[in-house]
């Protein structure tokens, strides 16, 4: 079996999992459908906010040198990282230059997609996680398995098991509030002596050189201003013109996200603490990662770059709610993580991921970027078979079904004896076991075909 | 050759006509408000479950200690406040309430002057400032905020502020919340539990 395989079979067996994953993706996907219809013509909003990534992402190289300007003007230092280990070396570097021993980090899928709490790590820099999912899983010692609820995976039962055994002063009453209190205690005055605090963006704006972020919780905003130094690390295709744009771009993350109007704290934050602010870091510093993204550009994978990473595509996919986000293996999970793992990390050891899909479309259907996902996932099928990645038994199958195909009476024949074959395996109605298709059967009865195929009934019919 | 000119050497373009980028933002879809009523509709918005806000009006400045005594009382809360060094708050009488300016690590109740209302989501707009500090509306577990009723605007769109970019510019929505176990909202994750909003009808 595959890595894949084994995760995924890993996932289906383990009791709590999918419990786990209905619980809140059950709920993402009822509010979201709420916040949907409440909204004037949303399929429109869709249309609009593709039409400015897409604008976006086309000029792409204008918009961040607009961006960097301005941020410079602003006080801000920018740096840029062709790839994840030199984007990870400047944060590093710069921690160093400050004297950091604790970082406060606010969640950020991109410093996951660059290993940044590996290098922080092998660093010897302490790392505060202050989203509270993010905390979880720290104390946990696992990866995040949703872009947006990281702990996912955990049951109420097993957060509380784990504050219990790792916070200084647990909760008592196990209630999720009294939970939330736990971490509320364990966190505050770590937080607020941290020496340096790093982020991600939500959106960079190209004509002010701000840096937006977005929280539930208001720990981004409790980790980046009390630190002497602000490092943000952004994906280049963060970038928006200008505010208003950001504007119609988080009223649809919002509301594909968790279903809400607007996030509770939305900040921009322009440069480091002013000469006569009372507060604010003294240094800010924003990394600009490329990290595959101008390849993905010119490769085919443009589309890919519109996403916000709202999460709406995994909690409406079959396959995600089945086996849950650690089973995809890469740091971005679902249909979105299926399209992006294989940019990032390459398609011969994720081409397992491209086929974890029905292609029912939902993914499509919810996206407020309309990101092609189906059309981009058969894209990555078709590579897989022409650079020789499918599996010899498939590549084979499918060598003799199309030798078969273009012999249209030897087709037939064969067409003919296997379903008399079938008919005899099904002879109570159902095939309950069929050769080479075993894992199918496990699990389900395949019904007894017609006594012959649709060509040689339409033949039949069609004569007077 | 550097990592900065590797990247944009590999997106090299035209520049985009400004007008293209404007012409995204005409008529943009969004939930309606009704202008002429926008004190009504941003306190509906206030009182969403999504946002929980109490709110409180006052006619002037002068009202303000008083009204903040209300609610602290209400609330069981010392009359111990964090206030921001805004001139506005020096002509008020706070005698009866202890007073600091920087907010502590455990800071029960903290005053900020919004600088916009937003109708359409309830949202308060703050900016950070010689007189506007940032962290004790997020250290603080009650969060108080005064906003005048003439700076309430219909949308989102109307949130930047005339005049140069401050250090950070922020909108607060509500109180601190977080789905993160379960998907099952609580509130008071890591700052605010508490937001009220006190109306200067002035």
């Amino acid at each position: 079996m595959s890595g894949f395989d084994t995760r995924a079979a890993a996932a289906l067996a383990d009791p709590l999992l999918k419990t786990a994953v209905e619980r809140t993706a059950g709920t993402a996907e009822a509010k979201r459908t709420l916040a949907v219809s409440a909204f004037p013509d949303f399929d429109a909003a869709r249309t609009r906010a593709a039409a400015i990534k897409d604008h976006v992402i086309a000029h792409l190289g204008h918009y961040l040198e607009q961006f960097e300007a301005n941020a410079i003007a602003a006080g801000a230092q920018v740096h840029w990282a062709a790839t994840a280990d030199e984007a990870c070396r400047i944060v590093i570097d710069l921690c160093k230059a400050s004297g950091a021993k604790t970082v406060a980090r606010s969640k950020s899928m991109l410093g996951e997609e660059i290993g940044l709490p590996h290098a922080l790590a092998e660093a010897g820099i302490g790392r505060i996680e202050t989203d509270l999912a993010e905390h979880i899983i720290q104390l946990a010692d696992e990866r995040p398995s949703h872009i947006i609820w990281p702990a996912m995976h955990k049951t109420r039962e097993q957060v509380s098991a784990l504050f219990k055994a790792k916070h200084r002063t647990p909760h008592e009453e196990d209630s999720i509030a009294a939970m939330a209190e736990s971490a509320r205690r364990e966190l505050r005055d770590r937080m607020l002596g941290a020496d340096v605090g790093i982020s991600g963006a939500n959106f960079l704006i190209a004509d002010s050189g701000a840096v937006c972020t977005v929280t539930n919780e208001g720990n981004a905003e409790l980790s980046l201003v009390p630190p002497r130094v602000h490092i943000v690390t952004a994906g280049i295709e963060k970038i928006v013109p200008s505010m208003p744009h950001a504007v119609h771009m988080l009223r649809m993350l919002a509301r594909s996200a968790t279903g809400a109007a607007l996030t509770q704290y939305t900040t921009f934050y322009t440069g480091p603490k002013r000469p006569s602010d009372p507060d604010g870091p003294e240094e800010m510093h924003i990394v600009l990662v490329d990290n595959g993204r101008t390849k993905m550009r010119e490769e085919g994978l443009a589309d890919m770059l519109r996403c916000i990473r709202c999460g709406a595509c995994m909690n409406h996919c079959v396959v995600f709610r089945q086996i849950g986000g650690h089973a995809y293996g890469g740091t971005y999970p679902g249909p979105m993580g299926a399209v992006l793992t294989p940019a990032l990390d390459g398609l011969a050891p994720n081409r397992d991921l491209v086929h974890a899909c029905t292609l029912n479309g939902k993914c499509q259907e919810v996206c407020p970027v309309r990101i092609p996902l189906p059309t981009l996932l058969r894209g990555w099928r078709e590579k897989s078979w022409r650079e020789g990645l499918e599996p010899t038994s498939m590549r084979m199958g499918l060598g003799l079904w199309a030798w078969v195909a273009r012999r249209p009476a030897l087709y037939r024949l064969v067409t003919r004896l296997a379903l008399r074959a079938m008919r005899l395996m099904g002879r109570r109605g159902w095939i309950e076991t069929l050769p080479l298709a075993g894992g199918w059967t496990r699990h389900r009865a395949m019904p007894r075909p017609a006594a012959s195929s649709f060509m040689a009934q339409y033949r039949k019919e069609r004569r007077p | 050759m550097s990592a900065r000119d590797a990247i944009l050497g590999r997106l090299k373009g035209i520049a985009p006509d400004a007008a293209q980028a404007a012409a995204l933002l005409v008529a943009p879809e969004r939930p309606a408000v009704d202008e002429a009523a926008l004190e009504a509709e941003f306190l509906a918005r206030l009182a969403l479950p999504s946002v929980s806000a109490s709110h409180d009006a006052i006619d002037s400045m002068a009202d303000l200690p008083a009204a903040i005594r209300r609610y602290l009382d209400a609330q069981g809360e010392d009359r111990t406040l964090c206030l921001p060094p805004d001139p506005r708050l020096a002509y008020c009488d706070w005698s009866g309430f202890t007073l600091h300016d920087v907010a502590a690590p455990a800071e029960v109740a903290a005053l900020a002057i919004a600088r916009r209302g937003i109708a359409e989501t309830g949202s308060l707009v703050f900016e950070t400032g010689p007189a506007a500090p940032m962290l004790p509306n997020f250290l603080a577990l009650h969060h108080i905020v005064l906003l005048a009723t003439r700076d309430i605007a219909p949308y989102l769109e109307d949130a930047p502020l005339p005049g140069a970019q401050p250090r950070a510019h922020y909108w607060i929505t509500g109180v601190s919340g977080t789905t993160d176990i379960e998907g099952t909202y609580v509130q008071g994750a890591h700052g605010p539990r508490f937001l009220h909003v006190i109306l200067l009808r002035a």
